[in-house]
This record gives C-alpha cells, structure tokens and sequence, in this order.
C-alpha cells in the first residue's frame, strides 16, 4: 500500500514576488491514517506548501506523490478532479460556499469528485446528521461558527480523501470550540483512515499529535546572499 | 446537485445586481425590438400603399403629390379629371387591364376623407396585391350608400343601418372661408358595409358612389344659379345661413336627371396595365407611363405616377431617420452588453474566493470558466425572454399612441424572426461579455482567494 503522502528534496522559491522566500523539504512521508502537526516558521511557507500538496502549483524540483500518483505529472482536469477525490481541505475562515445550504456544499464536494446525484445528497446529509448538524437546507452563513466549522469539516471528509490538509483550522474559534473541532477533525480521520497534515501555531495543538514536524522556510534574502557568495 | 445548482445559488446569492442586469438587457431587448417592429410596420405600411395598382392619374402638381393626396389623402386634388375624360381613356386602352375613377375632396365630419368611385373599386382594385377587401354587411350598390373604414367605424361607434351626412370639401383650417365646407342635411347615406382593417388609409375613409357626389355637386351647382341675383351683402348674410345647414324655402329635390356631363367630375385614375397571370410587372407598363406622361388622350395634360416608385422616393427620405433608429437600437444593445460585462466582473471580485473554493474541491479551470459563461448567458436569456414580453406590451402601446396621435395604423406584432435573431443576439452578446470576467476567474489564483480577509 502507497504512503498517503511522500515528498521528496522538495524545492520552491519565489523569488520576484515582493517578499521573496524559498522552501525546501527534503522528506515527508505520511502513512495512510497518520497524523502529522507541522509548524512553520514563515507564514508563507506552509500555505505554499499546500498549495505544492495540492497540486495547485507545481515545485521547481523533488516530487510530491499522494497515494502513490505524482499530482504534479497529473494536467487540467484531472489534476482538479484527482484532488477533489482524495484531498479534503479545511481552511482557518472555512470557506463555505456562501448563499449554498449546508448540505449543498458538502454536496458540491461529492459532485465535483464525481458522485452522481442521488448518492450525494443521501451522503451529505448523513454525514451532516451524525455531525449534529440540524438546519441542513438553511444558508450556511445563518449557522453558529461553531457549526460553520464542522459543515466545513463535513465537506472535507465527505469523499473520503487519502489525506486531509488543515491549515490553522482553530485560528477562527475559541478554545472550547477549538478542542471540538480538532476532536471531530482527528476522529473523522481516524475513522475514515485518512493522513492528517495540520498546519498550526496554536501551542495547544502539539499535545494532540504524537509527530511533529517543522517546515524549513527561510526567507529569499538570505538565499539570495547565499547565491550571491557563490557567485 | 449539478453545475445549475451552483449557477442558480450563484445567481441568487448576488440577486441585486442578477435582477438590475436582467432588467437592464431586457429594456435594451423590447427597445430593439419595438424599433425594429415599428420600422417594418411602417416599411410594410409603405410597400403596400399602391395596392395592385400600377398608375395613379391625377392633375396634381406632381407625381409624388398626386401619391401624397390620392393614397394618403394628404390634402384635397384641386383640378379635376372630367368623367368623359375617363371613360374614353378606359375604352381605348387595349394595354390597360382596369381603370377605377375616384373623386376626392368631399369628407365626413371634416375629419374624414370621402371617396367616391364606383363599385369597381371594391371589385378590381385591391389594398394590397393579393390580398382581398374583406368587408361586414357589404359595398355600395345604388346612390347615398356607404361604406365606412374600419377607424371611421371605431371612432364614432357608427354602425350598418345608421344614417349620415356628408361635408362637401373640407371646412378651411384656419376658420375662415365659411364657404368652404358645408354639410348637406337632406341627402343621407345609408351605412351598408364596414371595411376591416386593412392598416393603410382606407382605414379613416368613408367610401361611396360617383352619382351621390355628383347629385349634391348638382344641388349647389343649381343652389348657386338661383342665388346668383342676390346682391353681395345679402350673400354674404346668405352664406352664414348655408353654413348651418340648407334650410331654404326653394329647396327641391335633386336627382340623378339633374347632374350634366359638367357635374360629373373626378380626380383620380387607379389603372392597371395588362400583365401575364400573377406577374405584377408587366411590359405594357412602361408604355403607357410614357404615353401618359405625353398626355395622350387628355386635354391638357395628366399626372402620372407609379406608387412604388413615388414611395420609395418617400422611403428614401425617412431611411435615413431609419438608420438613425437601427444605430441608437445598435448602441441600446452594446451598452446592454457592458452592462452584463460590468454586473459579472463587479460580482468577480465577490466570488474569486467562490471560485477558489470550487477548485480546490476538485473543479478544473475550463468549468469554472463553463460556470461564469452560463452564467452570464442565462442572466442574457432572461434578459431576452423579459424584454419580448415587455416588447409585446410596448409595441401594442406605441401602436396605440401612434393611431391617437398620428393616424397611423401600425400592425404592432412582432415578427417571430425578429425575436428569435434578437434573443439569439442577446444571449450571444452576453456570453460574449461574459468571457472576460470568465477569464478572470479562469487565471484565479486559488491560495491567494482562499486567504483569510485582513
């Protein structure tokens, strides 16, 4: 069985943006259904890194491989529908489809990797009644943030994706509900043998995971002064 | 849940600027539409004015006002046409097919033009070729009949079986010449047939024989010769009591033994030329115009003119106010267009973050960019389908203003290829202009979108 998640000698810069930076990730392995907190020093660098994970930029050198299948060699569509299939993604502000019901963004997820019709909507909403969420057909902004966050989790899980990328998923929420959404995040995984890559800062996050990981993100000034000694 | 799901949700979500826009291309769309339909109308209205008829003669000044007066009833022929003039132009003719005369000049109310002819006018004459007259009750037989156009009918409520009178010539519009126009209370037509709309002036005629025209010419003809030993003041005094009416004590009855070959006057030839079965055109035609126009057979000359010919020249002259209309409806669509554009790029800025959501969970570039361009193409469908029924009720208002305060009769339906070549237009422009902020979202950087606000 292929690792959930393996990198390797992952390398990318920005170099003319305005703040320029470059990351480097030599390996990073995640068995299927482990759990992984990696701590970053640079903000940029972790959501680069998803971005790199999810294939919705490409590296400048070293291969990401989900599930054994190198997204990158993957293009258009099927890079698109490859991660709407095995990749759950869960943000900081959630982003829900605003204006959709809770049910139709879970479904929108379940549509968009390919599920014919009947099956989402009967897959949403049991996925959303065991998650406790009742107003199923109200707009999700009328939601409690607290609810919000589990719709978002729900439609994250909802495919059951190889792994699952949270990026500062309880930056939004206070501490009670912060510890229930990483309850609900870790069980879901568990439950549907996911890998979890959670990306955070919050020091209270580090008990809840046996691995950590710390992500090599050194800003492109002193890369560029590197370069510049070699020269 | 499918792609229309999250067109409609997208739809709804941004419901202000989906309805200002669909309310927008809608104006643009009846407006195009009314302009376009008004434009035919009046075009159709133009074509068909001569009917089958290939020549009209006059004694007007010229071609073209010998149209203006005798098809549109402009204003009144002043020289006439002798009936005996007539009558040896239609015997030998071997080249002319029918010739119709018509007298103008005499009106009902003052408001509305009589034409007096002979029962041939319903019979070989035709509004348009092709097309029947098509009457209620039926056309005049015998002396004081009429028939009345369908406007004549609708607008004072008069109907088969009633009585009028009629106002020889037109009263003066200015008021003055009492003499002018007078009513003649002891000859009363009888209403026998109501014409149906035929959206041409025969709609505000009232349509009777030669004889009764000439019966009443004959009556102030002999009227005149009696009083013509009255001296000017007692005239003048005269003249005022004539106008209310002939209440005179030497009033006798008039009849068709009283009208000499003096009375008997017209102003107006319709003529067809002899032409092959169901041709219009015909190669007599250009001789007889010619010999006409050398006033063959008429003592003093004759006016000739081709309808169609006169008409276009007429046409020619209105096409370029015509033009003006098809530019500004051309400009009423464009900025439609931009407004599509602008609705859905402004709303662009609101749903990148939609939109980077969509492809993270597995929407690729084309159909998010498939998602914007439907958009923008219901939002032109709606648009279209608003604006045709919209059309419908503005065409049937304008014909109705035209008809109150013009006179026009204008057909107001709305041609079907009209409709399906503007809502495929719309629809198209719309997509058009949904391209560039489908591109936008087609080059959305999706982790930049995802980011939170601040």
């Amino acid at each position: 069985m292929h690792p959930a998640l393996q990198i390797s000698n992952l390398a990318f810069s920005y170099e003319h943006a305005e703040h320029p930076f470059r990351l480097a990730l030599p390996s990073l392995t995640l068995q299927p259904g482990e759990q992984c907190l990696l701590t970053a020093a640079s903000g940029r660098g972790k959501s680069t890194l998803l971005s790199l994970i999810a294939g919705l930029i490409d590296p400048h050198a070293g291969t990401i491989e989900v599930a054994g299948t190198n997204l990158h060699s993957l293009h258009g569509h099927k890079r698109d529908l490859f991660r709407g299939r095995h990749i759950g993604m869960i943000f900081q502000t959630f982003n829900l489809l605003q204006g959709f019901s809770a049910l139709e963004n879970v479904m929108a997820a379940l549509m968009l990797s390919g599920q014919p019709p009947k099956a989402q909507h009967e897959k949403a909403a049991a996925l959303l009644d065991q998650l406790g969420i009742k107003r199923q057909a109200a707009p999700v902004e009328t939601l409690s943030v607290g609810q919000q966050q589990r719709v978002a989790v729900a439609r994250a899980v909802a495919v059951d994706p190889v792994l699952v990328l949270a990026d500062e998923p309880t930056a939004s929420l206070d501490p009670e509900n912060a510890a229930a959404a990483m309850d609900l995040i870790q069980q879901l995984c568990r439950e549907k043998n996911a890998a979890l890559l959670c990306v955070s800062h919050d020091p209270a996050m580090s008990a809840r995971f046996t691995r950590r990981e710390k992500l090599d993100a050194s800003p492109a000034t002193e890369a560029m002064a590197v370069g510049g000694a070699a020269r | 849940m499918t792609d229309w799901t999250i067109i409609l949700r997208s739809m709804r979500a941004r419901l202000f600027s989906t309805v200002t826009t669909v309310a927008t291309v809608a104006v643009a769309v009846a407006l195009m539409l009314v302009l376009l339909t008004m434009r035919d109308a009046a075009r159709r209205a133009f074509d068909k004015g001569g009917g089958n008829m290939h020549l009209l003669l006059s004694r007007d000044a010229s071609p073209l006002v010998s149209v203006l007066n005798g098809l549109f009833y402009a204003g009144s022929p002043r020289a006439p046409i002798k009936f005996s003039e007539f009558e040896s132009f239609a015997a030998n003719n071997p080249l002319v097919e029918w010739a119709v005369p018509v007298q103008l000049g005499d009106s009902y109310q003052a408001r509305y033009p009589v034409v007096a002819t002979t029962p041939d006018f319903f019979k070989l004459f035709r509004p348009e070729p092709g097309a029947d007259w098509a009457i209620q009750g039926h056309p005049f037989e015998i002396d004081f009949e009429v028939v009345l156009g369908s406007r004549v009918a609708s607008e004072t409520g008069l109907k088969i079986g009633q009585w009028i009178t009629l106002t020889h010539g037109f009263p003066s519009q200015d008021g003055s010449g009492a003499g002018l126009g007078h009513e003649h209370n002891q000859f009363k037509y009888s209403i026998v047939g109501i014409l149906e709309p035929t959206g041409q002036a025969y709609d505000r005629a009232v349509f009777t024989n030669l004889m009764s025209t000439w019966i009443i010419h004959a009556f102030d003809r002999i009227e005149k010769e009696a009083h013509a030993g009255e001296s000017d003041e007692e005239h003048a005094d005269h003249a005022d009591d004539h106008a209310h009416g002939h209440d005179h004590d030497h009033a006798v009855a008039i009849t068709a033994a009283d009208v000499t070959e003096e009375d008997k006057k017209i102003t107006n030839i319709f003529v067809r030329v002899r032409s092959r079965e169901g041709s219009d055109a015909s190669a007599a035609l250009p001789v007889l115009f010619d010999r006409l126009r050398r006033g063959q057979g008429f003592q003093g000359g004759i006016t000739v003119a081709q309808p169609k010919q006169e008409l276009d020249k007429v046409w020619q002259i209105v096409s370029n106010v015509d033009r003006i209309i098809l530019a500004i409806a051309a400009a009423v669509m464009l900025s439609s267009g931009i407004a599509i554009m602008l609705a859905l790029y402004n709303s662009m800025e609101q749903r990148r973050r939609q939109i980077a959501v969509l492809r993270v969970l597995g929407a690729s570039q084309s159909r998010v960019l498939g998602l914007v361009l439907t958009e923008s193409a219901v939002i032109g469908l709606l648009g279209a389908a608003t604006g045709i029924a919209l059309a419908t009720i503005g065409a049937l208002i304008a014909a109705g203003i035209m008809k109150r305060q013009l006179g026009l009769t204008i057909d107001p339906t709305l041609q079907p290829v009209a409709m399906i070549l503007v809502a495929a237009g719309t629809i198209a422009l719309a997509s058009l202009a949904g391209l560039v902020p489908a591109l936008a979202a087609y080059r959305t950087s999706v982790m930049r979108n995802l980011r939170p606000i601040g």
